[in-house]
């Protein structure tokens, strides 16, 4: 446990160190210059404006700070022979590489939590109505940022970091399809076509199901248990591909 | 005597390339005993398989066949880790660390803890002369202070098997002799120690044995004094008063000379001794030295490596 601590740690104070919460800074910008932009020229829908704005902006700026993150940090430490220390010393590689997907996670949740305060500051100076609704969207974002880190941790456990980017930005973007591609599976005659398209949709993350954001602009409800369910998926999806990742990094060889 | 090392019929073949695969053969059923307190050197041309053994004892890849024991158990026992101090060829620390930083971590992965690891860390950084540099981040340290770092970690849990792949590469004089002493007090300890090293002198200096490997194969293994006592001595003499000339009828008897000045450098074997000087004599020559030569480990590296009719590197298929 000592263990895992420590390269979870390390994890957070790489990261700290290297300057990535200089995203959060962005994030500020952005959202300020989007303010100012959506009062010069709206009058009715401000607030959707800004609720819309700033949960797409942290969003996109999790989301790549998560594929950042989770593709490049084992291929580097491989790279650059950092791993021979950690794998070498009574650790077993599975405990680095969960240790490595905590550190991640606590630097997300770290720039998270700042970019939410943010979020809500900028709202409450503006006067805008605070619901629910935006806390449930900032904490689907979280669970699908944990479900990005860890596909990303197994693309890259075995593989490059191109090859590990390129195949967790597809995941990314092909999830948040994956309730069309069960309508498209469903209604196509081609039964090899219906096959493949529904074994894609239980073999790949749902993303959708994560994603609350319009909820949010809309104001619409979302029950805790749906959010419940949704956190049980995505920890669970979470869980397979860092399980995954570490029988292939158990398996590699460090030339 | 207890085996700190031991692999048998160690084998590693490496599949390179994606659609046309070849395959490396880096080693070929090597086979070694290292016993416990020895420091073991392991010597060979670049390519011959010595850090592919090193990786395999470290379980940093896993060999095609055969096995290797470290203290009786599979170097993939967490037991077997929790012995061994690994400083790597070119070591690479992280750089966003301070030294006192990197060694607390690498002593918290290696089990330390509380007193017993703030006393280790400083102890460890003290010897490699490192303990008032210990808090500047890693990437403002030199390559000698690298070399420091990551032999401190190396040291830090104290370990009962020390491997250390070309600990002196890149260290100025100061670093190479500290390196030196510290595995001397290492083997006083009584800490196993697999030395890896291309400055041959050194290996001489430090190694109670050595293996040369090459093209994968284990070609020569022993004692150092005993391989070099195996080896034929030569005479060497510093003559003056005739040329190189005078020595034509004894040429054959000769392995070697030089003309350096007004002086000849004459190198013979030892049975030959009587043949060469009695012609130096009669020619009208003085001889200034005579001295037996001592064969040298880099003598006798060149000479296996020469005899092995291996090309330097792996073999292809």
């Amino acid at each position: 446990m000592n263990e895992l601590l420590a390269i979870a740690l390390s994890g957070f104070r790489e990261s700290r160190r290297n300057r990535v919460t200089v995203v959060v800074f962005l994030f500020a910008f952005v959202m300020i210059f989007a303010t100012t932009f959506a009062l010069e020229l709206t009058v009715a829908t401000f607030e959707r404006v800004m609720t819309d704005v700033g949960l797409g902006v942290m969003s996109l700026i999790a989301v790549f700070l998560a594929i950042f993150l989770a593709t490049g940090l084992l291929p580097r430490e491989v790279e650059r022979r950092t791993v021979y220390m950690v794998v070498t010393k009574p650790v077993g590689r599975s405990k680095f590489v969960v240790g490595r997907l905590l550190g991640n996670l606590v630097t997300l949740s770290f720039v998270m939590a700042i970019m939410a305060v943010l979020f809500v500051a900028q709202m409450a100076i503006n006067h805008a109505t605070l619901t629910q609704a935006h806390g449930i969207a900032i904490a689907g974002l979280f669970l699908e940022v944990i479900v990005l880190s860890a596909v990303g941790f197994m693309f890259a456990s075995g593989s490059s970091q191109f090859v590990a980017t390129v195949a967790t930005v597809g995941i990314y973007f092909v999830g948040h399809l994956a309730p069309d591609l069960y309508r498209m599976a469903n209604k196509t005659q081609n039964v090899a076509l219906k096959w493949v398209g529904k074994a894609a949709y239980y073999v790949l993350p749902n993303l959708d199901r994560l994603d609350f954001k319009a909820r949010a602009t809309y104001a619409e409800p979302t029950t805790f248990s749906e959010l419940g369910g949704s956190a049980v998926y995505a920890v669970g999806y979470a869980c397979i591909a860092i399980v995954i990742a570490c029988l292939v990094f158990e398996r590699r060889d460090f030339k | 005597m207890t085996l700190a090392v031991r692999t048998e019929g160690l084998s590693k073949t490496y599949q390179l390339g994606f659609a046309l695969r070849r395959s490396v053969r880096a080693l070929q059923g090597l086979s070694l005993s290292i016993e416990t307190g020895q420091v073991y050197g392991l010597l060979g041309p670049n390519g011959a398989g010595k850090s592919t053994t090193i990786k395999i004892l470290l379980n940093l890849i896993k060999p095609t066949s055969g096995k290797a024991e470290i203290f009786g158990a599979a170097p993939q026992s967490p037991e077997v880790r929790r012995s061994i101090g690994f400083l790597p060829e070119n070591p690479a620390p992280y750089e966003y660390l301070s030294g006192v930083e990197f060694v607390t971590y690498a002593a918290k992965l290696a089990g330390l803890s509380g007193a017993a690891l703030r006393t280790r860390v400083d102890k460890v950084l003290d010897r490699v002369g490192l303990s008032r540099a210990g808090k500047l981040q890693i990437r403002r340290y030199s390559k000698g202070m690298v070399q420091r770092v990551s032999l401190a970690q190396a040291l830090v849990a104290e370990p009962k098997l020390l491997v250390l792949d070309e600990p002196t590469s890149g260290l100025d004089v100061l670093g190479r002799q500290l390196i030196r002493d510290i595995i001397q007090e290492q083997r006083a300890r009584g800490t196993t120690i697999l030395f890896c090293s291309h400055i041959i002198p050194d290996v001489e200096a430090l190694c109670d044995r050595v293996a040369v490997i090459i093209g994968g194969n284990l070609t020569k293994e022993g004692r150092v004094d005993e391989l070099l006592a195996r080896q034929d001595s030569a005479m060497e003499a510093t003559i003056e008063g005739i040329a190189e000339a005078a020595l034509e009828p004894v040429k054959a008897s000769l392995q070697e000379v030089r003309v350096m000045g007004p002086r000849l450098l004459v190198r013979f074997p030892n049975e030959k001794q009587r043949e060469v000087l009695q012609r130096v004599l009669e020619t009208g020559g003085t001889i200034t030295r005579l001295e037996r030569t001592r064969f040298t480990l880099e003598e006798l590296f060149l000479k296996t490596v020469k005899e092995s009719k291996t090309l330097v590197g792996s073999d292809l298929t």
